[in-house]
């Protein structure tokens, strides 16, 4: 971890974020996609609310079109893709070409999705390349503080995007275990208070979802 | 050959996969998108190479012993070889470098070289970058696909490996070094050659920094790591000397390492390109190169200039004027394939535009006769091919001990059917094959 500097493990950190919510994201699309086929309703506005994003969209074709594809719009699966391809590049000495090339291919995949007149196939590459790069980070970076930078913010992510969509509650204990094990090893500069709240919410006390949302979001200081 | 053309589309492939890419700014905004890459190469027979590999080095080493006079001595002026206005108006000339002497005495460290073949079978120096020249990393990235793509392709031909730039890069960097890390420092993301600055520093096995990640303390340059900071001690920057330090050069510059020329000029860092060096890459200076060759190393020049007028001077400015028509102007200000006019190009009115122009600036322009280079053939999307004009970047890197000249270079064309072959005109790039018999 000496070997790096303070900007770029802070981009690692949101690497991992937003790696996290490209993966994350694009799979929940593509689960809508299928309940599109068979006209089976989605409540797209409250996704939105949920996410604590805008909802400027006319219906759920609309919504799936502009939030998987629409770069102009902040808060896109596109978006969170080129802000997950441009930390990765902005650490290509720490990651090596060959897996930020996973990085790339994943960022590719989403233009042919949004090409295609059949999305689904190409957004599956998109997951593929992103566990390849996952795949690949873990064989070839050997340095701790490193790895456990970019898993806390996947961890982070995947606790956040859990929280605010009220999905996959059962794994929230396992996630937050995995999460304290990973700032535990990552050298962060972590808020105590935060830290507590999740410690005690794993430990098996109860806390309020947006108090618990807060301290994970506010856990690392970056 | 006919193997790296079927795997034209493959090659172009695997280079998106690897993010080959240059940005531009257009309209305001900045775009990143691929280079180009067509799969015939350009092939420079051994022989050939012998002769461009001699030239080069000749012309580099003059560069630097020019650059280390201008801030010293400064005999050539002295001597009359080249006037005091070139120097002393020239925008790359910087007072604040006089009497000082960068680490290993080298300036240009990194030279970029632009060259191109006449229909004659000779090669014309077109201009000499001393500053940041960028485009090694293209044809680096691409050799290796190619060869990934094609193996027979390079069974078959027998080829000086070009996988060293690397190597080369840090020995150089190693060489000048004033004891610390090496490090590649770029403007950030942003930089339209910011895929070559990130992959030259994983190349080279350098750190990259960006701005903020270095400051300047007693005199030293340390960069901020996570486990604490380190003295660094050779920096090669991908940003232009006036925004390099606020405290010494442009003060407005965010990106900027203030007191970065303290450190430099008590000799505690190593800075490669030099400060200052746009001295001696002034499209004025130009001219006066083979006579530098002549001046500092008692030689003929092994390269030719294109022919050069500098309306400067009265006669030259007379000729100029009663050609223009046939004439390339340039305005040594600009580069990137900017600030490029062709007489032939231009209507009466323009003409008549620019010879006023000229005659109140006369310092501002060089004209060239048009070389009329060999234009290349080019793949096109149809799979037809075509023939279009291309240019030869070479890489010429120097040390204390040595100039090596990289048996490579990036070979540029263009995709429309003018002469601007700069990827910034959206021209694309090719392999620059050195035979190795």
């Amino acid at each position: 971890m000496d070997r790096i500097t303070l900007t770029q493990k802070n981009r690692l950190f949101w690497l991992g974020r937003y790696a996290e919510r490209v993966y994350q994201t694009t799979a929940y699309m593509m689960k809508i996609y299928d309940r599109l086929i068979d006209n089976i309703d989605f409540d797209y506005e409250s996704y939105c609310k949920n996410l604590g994003i805008p909802c400027n969209y006319t219906d759920a074709k609309d919504f799936c079109l502009k939030y998987l594809f629409d770069g102009s719009d902040p808060f896109s699966i596109r978006s969170a893709a080129d802000a997950m391809l441009g930390n990765g590049m902005e650490l290509r000495s720490t990651l090596t070409s060959t897996t930020l090339a996973y990085l790339q291919m994943a960022s590719t995949a989403l233009d042919e999705a949004a090409a295609s007149d059949s999305p689904c196939v190409a957004l599956q590459w998109v997951l593929d390349d992103i566990m390849a790069f996952r795949g690949s980070f873990d064989d070839s970076i050997h340095d701790e503080g490193t790895r456990n930078t970019i898993k806390a913010g996947r961890q982070v992510e995947r606790l956040s995007l859990f929280l605010r969509a009220d999905v996959n509650t059962e794994l929230i204990p396992q996630e937050l275990k995995m999460l304290l094990f990973r700032v535990d090893r990552a050298d962060l500069d972590v808020d105590r208070a935060s830290y507590g709240v999740i410690k005690g919410e794993e430990a098996g006390e109860k806390h309020d979802r947006h108090l618990l949302l807060g301290s994970v979001e506010g856990l690392i200081r970056v | 050959m006919d193997d790296l053309i079927r795997h034209k589309d493959q090659i172009n492939r695997h280079l998106q996969r690897y993010g080959v890419k240059f940005g531009i700014y257009k309209n305001g905004e900045f775009r990143e998108q691929f280079f180009p890459f067509d799969p015939i190469p350009r092939v420079i027979t051994a022989e050939e190479w012998d002769s461009l590999e001699k030239g080069l080095a000749q012309r580099v080493k003059a560069l630097n012993l020019f650059l280390k006079d201008i801030y010293g001595e400064k005999k050539i002026i002295n001597d009359g070889v080249v006037p005091e206005e070139f120097v002393y108006r020239s925008p790359g000339y910087m007072a604040e470098c006089e009497g000082i002497v960068p680490a290993g005495g080298i300036y240009s460290h990194i030279s970029g070289i632009d060259l191109v073949k006449g229909k004659n079978g000779t090669w014309y120096i077109l201009e000499d970058n001393l500053r940041i020249p960028s485009g090694a990393s293209y044809p680096l990235i691409a050799r290796m696909l190619c060869r990934r793509c094609s193996p027979a392709t390079f069974q078959e031909n027998h080829l000086l490996d070009n996988r060293n730039y690397g190597d080369l890069l840090r020995k150089t960097m190693d060489s000048v070094n004033t004891g610390g890390l090496n490090v590649v420092f770029t403007p950030g993301r942003y930089n339209a050659a910011y895929f070559e600055h990130s992959y030259l520093a994983e190349k080279a096995g350098a750190k990259l920094a960006e701005p903020g990640d270095l400051y300047v303390k007693d005199e030293c340059v340390y960069m901020r790591l996570a486990g604490g900071d380190q003295r660094v001690g050779a920096i090669y920057r991908r940003v232009s000397d006036e925004y390099m330090d606020p405290v010494a050069f442009e003060p407005s510059s965010l990106i900027g390492v203030p007191n970065l020329m303290s450190a430099y000029r008590a000799g505690n860092v190593a800075v490669l390109n030099a400060f200052g060096n746009g001295v001696a890459d002034d499209k004025g200076i130009y001219y006066f190169v083979p006579k530098m060759i002549k001046y500092y190393l008692g030689e003929e020049p092994i390269l030719h200039n294109a022919e050069t007028y500098l309306p400067f001077y009265e006669e030259d400015r007379k000729y100029v004027l009663d050609h223009l028509e046939t004439l390339v102007v340039k305005d040594v200000a600009e580069a990137g394939g900017y600030g490029v006019v062709f007489g032939d190009k231009m209507s009466e009115e323009e003409l008549a535009r620019m010879k006023e122009t000229i005659q109140a600036e006369p310092r501002r322009f060089i004209a060239q006769e048009v070389v009329d280079f060999e234009d290349m053939p080019i793949v096109m999307e149809d799979g037809s091919v075509e023939e279009h004009k291309a240019d030869l970047r070479a890489f010429v890197l120097s040390t204390p001990d040595d100039t090596f000249v990289w048996p490579s270079g990036l070979t540029r064309f263009s995709r429309t059917s003018g002469f601007i072959v700069n990827s910034s005109q959206g021209g694309g790039f090719k392999d620059t094959w050195i035979e190795s018999r």
